[in-house]
C-alpha cells in the first residue's frame, strides 16, 4: 500500500488509545500528541539486555580482585546519591491504590502478582511511617472496575496492615479503573492541609482502564489539586500512566517505572518512602497559602498508679501522655489533644525525618598516594585493617589500565574511602553502613576539630544549612 | 570416628547459648568527673567496669567487649587498640614505607585485642589481663594528651561520635559471625538479599537472626548533661540502634540527659539514674544485677525502669533550650522555643506565617469558630490568620 507508511503512526496511536480506553479518541489523541516526549529514553529491560559483561582478566590471570571490585562498586552504587540538601516534602499525606483486578492473578511474579504485592505492601506501610512518622497514609483498591476504599487516611500503621492482610481472603476481579480511582483519591487528599504534600502511588497490573468518562479531565483536576501521580506497572508499559505521570509532576517522567522483576518491584516501591522533593511550583503554590510554624507539643510518658479515663477514647487507661498545655491525657501518639487541639508528637518522630533533610556527604574513592600520604592502615569506624600500601616504586605499573590493582568502575583502588570532612579513611561496609543506616560520620563527630572544615560545621546541626 | 566426634560437637555448640558483644561508652568528661570526685573517683569507677568487664567475659568463652571513650573533644578507643594511637604513641614521623606495611599487620592483630602488650601474671586468666591492661594503658594515654586549652574549649563530651563508631564496629563485627545475619542487618541496602520476594517482615527476620547470631548491646556510662549541641547525630544513632535490635542501656551517674533517657526507651534498653552518693558507692552493684543479662536473658527477667515515666521534651534549635511545646517549622521540621521575630526559618530560611493557633493564650470559643470557618473555606486554614503575623522584611 502507497500510504502504509503515514498510517503506521496513526494506528501506533490506536493501540495505546485502546488501552486506556477513555474518551472520544480525537480528542485524546491530539492531546497526547501535544505532550509527547520529544526523544524515547532507553527501557530499563534495553539497558540491562545491552550491558556487556566485560570480565578482565587480572596480569596474573585471577579474576578475584576484579570480581571483589564489583561486589564493592555494586554496593556504592546504591549509595551514591545525590546529597545536596533539598527542601523535601516531610509532612506527606498518600494514597496507595492497588490494583484488585483480574490481571493481578498472573503469576510471572511469584507466587502471583496479587500475593507478592499484598506482601509489599504491608513492607511498604512499614518503611513508610518508619520514614516518614509525621504522615498519613491510605489504601484503595481497583476492582470491578470502581474503586474500593480499603483502608482510611490514618497515621497508625497497623490499621492499614491488617486492613491489607483481610485482602488475602479476597479474590482479585474485574477491571481496573484508574479515573475512578483517581476520583475517589482526589476526594480522599481534599481536605488535608495545604502545608503538606498530596500523593498518589498507584500499583497497575493490567493493560488496560475501563473508565466512565474522560480520564483527562480527571488528570487536569489533579493537577489543579497539586496531586502528584507515580505509578508502578507489573505489566508493560502503557502510555496513559506515562502520561498521567508526567502531567501530574510537572513534565518529570521518572515517577512512572514498570517492575522488571520482583526484586525491581521492590526496589521501585520502597524508593517511594523517601519524601519527595518539593519543587520550585509547588513552593509558589506553598506561598500562596502558606501556614508554616506549626505549634507542637512534646509530652512525656507517665505511669499512674490506677488506671484513668483517656481523652481520646474514653478507655480506662494506666499510663499515657499528658498534653503539654491543657494536661489532658492521649493515650497514643501522634496525635491532637481532643481538649485543646494542639498537635502532640513525640520529638523522635520528627528526629526521625532529620536525616533527609541533613544528609550524609558521600565519600570519596582514596587512591594509593593519598592512602600513603596518611598512612591509614585501618577502618577508622570499625578497625578493620586495609590492604597495605604497595611500595612507592611498584606502584607506577600497578595503577596502569588494565593492571592488576584495577577494579571495577566506582570501587576505591585501596579499598579506602574517605570522609572529605574529617579526612579519616573507612572501609566499604562502614560507608554503606554509615550512609544507609546511622547517616552519622563517625569522624566527624569524634573529633571537635575537623580539617575539612572551618570550625562551623562542628556541630552537625547548624553547620549544612537547608537551601529554600 | 574422630570425624563423628567433631561433627556431634559443632552441633552441640550451635545450640549453645549465642555470643554477645558488650561495647562500652564510658564518659570520661574531666569536668564532670571532677565533679564527682569526692563520692566516686574516676579510678574507681574504672576498677568497677573492669569487673563488670570480666563478669561478662567469664559468663560465654565467645563473649566479646568493646570500650570507647567518649572525652571531651574527642571520642577515642579504649579496647580494642586502634593502630594509628599507638603510633601516635611510639616516636612520631621517620616512618618508612617497610614500616607502614608492618603497621598494618599489626592493625589485624588490633582486632584481636591490640597490639599493647599485656605483662605475664600467672594468677590471671589471660584474657581479663589482657583487656584490663589495653583499657588502662590507653586510658592513661587518653589522660595524658589532654591539654588544658582543649579542656577549657569545650565542657561537653562527644556521645554522638563514640555512638557512631561503636555502631560501625557492631555492624562489622556482627557481618563477619559465622552465623551470617547479613540479611538481617543490611536487607535494606542489599535487595537481592529478599530475592525470593515472600519475606513479609524485615523487623520479624532481623529478630530471628538475631537470636542466631552475634547479639550487641552498647551501655553509656554518662557523667556529663547538655547534649543538646549533638542533638541530630544522637537521635541518628539511636535510630540506627533501634534498626539493627541494639539495646542502648544507660547508666546515668551524673548531669541531666533527656536524650539518653528517650535512646533508651526507643531502643528497648535500660535506663537508671544513681543521683545520690549512697547510689553511685553501689556502682558496681547496679552494673553487675541490671546490666549483666543479655538481650536472651532479659526476656525473662523484670528489668529496672519499666513502667517509669519517659521525657520525651525536644531541644529547640534556636537557644538549645528543652522544650515541651514548640514551633515547628513545616519544611525543615526545626523546633523553636518561640515563634520567631521575623518570620523566617533559621534553619531553611524560607518565610513562615504563623497560623492562628500561635498566638497566646489560645482560647477555647475562637478556636471552634476558627474550625467551622476553616470546614466553610474548603481546606483553607490560613485566611483567619494573617493578621497575627508579624510583617516580613
Amino acid at each position: 500500500m502507497a500510504d502504509s507508511d503515514g498510517e503506521y503512526p496513526g494506528s501506533d496511536d490506536d493501540i495505546a488509545l485502546g488501552m486506556n480506553g477513555a474518551g472520544p479518541s480525537g480528542k485524546a489523541k491530539d492531546k497526547s500528541l501535544a505532550s509527547r516526549p520529544k526523544g524515547r529514553a532507553q527501557a530499563k529491560w534495553e539497558a540491562a539486555a545491552s550491558s556487556n559483561w566485560e570480565l578482565q582478566e587480572g596480569a596474573d590471570g585471577s579474576i578475584e580482585g576484579l570480581l571483589g571490585g564489583l561486589e564493592e562498586a555494586g554496593k556504592r552504587k546504591r549509595l551514591l546519591k545525590d546529597t545536596t540538601p533539598l527542601q523535601r516534602g516531610i509532612i506527606r499525606h498518600t494514597l496507595l491504590i492497588l490494583d484488585l483486578s483480574i490481571a493481578m492473578t498472573e503469576k510471572d511474579l511469584r507466587p502471583t502478582r496479587y500475593l507478592l504485592t499484598i506482601n509489599y505492601t504491608i513492607m511498604f506501610i512499614r518503611e513508610f511511617f518508619e520514614q516518614n512518622p509525621i504522615s498519613q497514609l491510605g489504601i484503595l483498591g481497583m476492582r470491578d472496575g470502581v474503586a474500593v476504599r480499603v483502608s482510611d487516611m490514618s497515621g497508625n500503621p497497623n490499621d492499614h496492615i491488617n486492613a491489607v492482610k483481610t485482602l488475602r481472603g479476597q479474590d482479585p476481579k474485574g477491571n481496573p479503573s484508574l479515573q475512578n480511582a483517581l476520583e475517589m483519591a482526589r476526594g480522599s487528599l481534599y481536605h488535608t492541609p495545604s502545608h503538606g504534600t498530596r500523593e498518589v502511588v498507584i500499583v497497575l497490573g493490567a493493560l488496560l482502564s475501563s473508565d466512565p468518562g474522560d480520564i483527562h479531565d480527571t488528570i487536569k483536576s489533579c493537577i489543579k489539586d497539586r496531586i502528584r501521580v507515580s505509578i508502578i506497572g507489573l505489566a508493560a508499559q502503557m502510555h496513559i500512566c506515562a502520561e498521567i505521570c508526567r502531567k501530574t509532576n510537572s513534565g518529570d517522567d521518572n515517577s512512572y517505572n514498570v517492575a522488571v522483576d520482583e526484586v525491581d518491584f521492590q526496589e521501585i516501591l520502597m524508593s517511594i518512602t523517601t519524601p519527595p522533593v518539593v519543587r520550585a511550583t509547588d513552593t509558589e503554590a506553598q506561598k500562596r497559602n502558606q501556614a508554616a510554624l506549626l505549634m507542637m507539643g512534646f509530652p512525656s510518658r507517665i505511669v499512674e498508679k490506677a488506671a484513668t479515663l483517656c481523652a481520646c477514647h474514653g478507655n480506662l487507661t494506666r499510663g499515657g501522655y499528658l498534653c503539654s498545655r491543657c494536661k489532658a491525657k492521649v493515650c497514643n501518639l501522634p496525635a491532637t489533644c481532643p481538649t485543646c487541639d494542639l498537635t502532640l508528637i513525640l520529638s523522635t518522630h520528627l528526629a526521625r525525618s532529620y536525616h533527609h533533610l541533613f544528609p550524609l556527604r558521600n565519600w570519596v574513592e582514596v587512591p594509593w598516594t593519598r592512602a600513603r600520604q596518611k598512612r591509614s592502615t585501618q577502618c577508622f569506624g570499625c578497625l578493620a585493617a586495609f590492604p597495605s600500601v604497595p611500595p612507592a616504586d611498584r606502584e607506577s605499573t600497578g595503577g596502569a589500565p588494565g593492571g592488576r590493582t584495577r577494579r571495577a568502575e566506582g570501587a576505591s583502588e585501596s579499598s579506602r574511602y574517605e570522609c572529605e570532612t574529617c579526612e579519616n579513611h573507612f572501609c566499604i561496609d562502614c560507608d554503606v553502613f554509615c550512609h544507609e543506616a546511622v547517616h552519622n560520620c563517625p569522624g566527624c563527630q569524634s573529633s571537635a576539630h575537623l580539617p575539612g572544615a572551618e570550625g562551623a560545621e562542628a556541630n552537625g546541626m547548624d553547620g549544612e544549612a537547608m537551601q529554600a | 570416628m574422630n570425624v563423628v566426634d567433631a561433627t556431634d560437637r559443632t552441633e552441640k555448640q550451635d545450640e549453645a547459648e549465642a555470643p554477645s558483644l558488650l561495647t562500652i561508652i564510658l564518659d570520661t568528661n574531666p569536668h564532670a568527673w571532677n565533679l564527682l570526685a569526692d563520692t566516686l573517683p574516676l579510678s574507681k569507677a574504672v576498677a568497677n567496669l573492669l569487673v563488670f568487664i570480666n563478669a561478662h567475659l567469664a559468663i560465654n568463652h565467645a563473649n566479646r567487649v568493646a570500650v570507647l571513650a567518649s572525652h571531651s573533644e574527642r571520642a577515642e578507643w579504649l579496647y580494642p587498640t586502634p593502630a594509628h594511637s599507638q603510633e601516635n604513641g611510639a616516636a612520631k614521623g621517620s616512618h618508612q614505607d617497610g614500616e607502614d606495611v608492618d603497621m598494618g599487620e599489626e592493625g589485624s592483630s588490633a582486632g584481636q585485642g591490640g597490639p599493647v602488650q599485656s605483662p605475664d601474671d600467672a594468677n590471671k586468666y589471660r584474657p581479663f589481663a589482657h583487656v584490663e591492661h589495653a583499657i588502662l594503658t590507653n586510658l592513661r594515654r587518653l589522660m595524658s594528651t589532654t591539654t588544658p586549652e582543649s579542656l577549657s574549649s569545650t565542657p561537653a563530651t562527644m556521645i554522638a561520635g563514640a555512638l557512631t563508631l561503636a555502631l560501625s564496629y557492631i555492624s562489622k563485627q556482627s557481618q563477619s559471625q559465622p552465623a551470617a545475619n547479613m540479611t538481617s542487618q543490611f536487607n535494606y541496602s542489599d535487595p537481592t538479599s529478599v530475592a525470593g520476594g515472600n519475606e513479609l517482615n524485615p523487623s520479624d527476620s532481623s529478630k530471628h537472626h538475631a537470636a542466631l547470631g552475634l547479639s550487641s548491646r552498647i551501655l553509656i556510662l554518662s557523667v556529663s548533661g547538655d547534649l543538646a549541641n549533638q542533638y541530630i547525630p544522637i537521635m541518628n544513632a539511636i535510630f540506627a540502634c533501634q534498626r539493627l535490635d541494639i539495646p542502648l542501656d544507660i547508666l546515668k551517674l551524673a548531669g541531666d540527659t533527656v536524650f539518653l533517657q528517650q535512646a533508651a526507651d526507643a531502643s528497648g534498653g535500660i535506663y537508671m539514674a544513681l543521683d545520690d552518693a549512697q547510689a553511685r558507692a553501689g556502682l558496681l552493684q547496679y552494673l553487675m544485677f541490671a546490666y549483666l543479662p543479655d538481650q536472651g536473658a532479659r526476656e525473662h527477667l523484670i528489668v529496672p525502669g519499666e513502667g517509669e515515666g519517659v521525657d520525651f521534651r525536644a531541644a529547640c534549635f534556636c537557644h538549645r533550650r528543652i522544650v515541651d511545646i514548640g514551633y515547628v517549622c513545616s519544611i525543615c521540621l526545626s523546633i523553636f522555643c518561640e515563634p520567631l521575630a521575623d518570620g523566617t526559618c533559621l534553619t531553611c530560611g524560607s518565610h513562615l506565617k504563623l497560623s492562628g493557633y500561635g498566638q497566646r493564650p489560645a482560647v477555647v470559643p475562637k478556636k471552634k469558630k476558627k474550625k467551622k470557618r476553616a470546614l466553610e473555606a474548603g481546606g483553607m486554614e490560613t485566611p483567619g490568620s494573617e493578621g497575627g503575623t508579624p510583617a516580613p522584611a
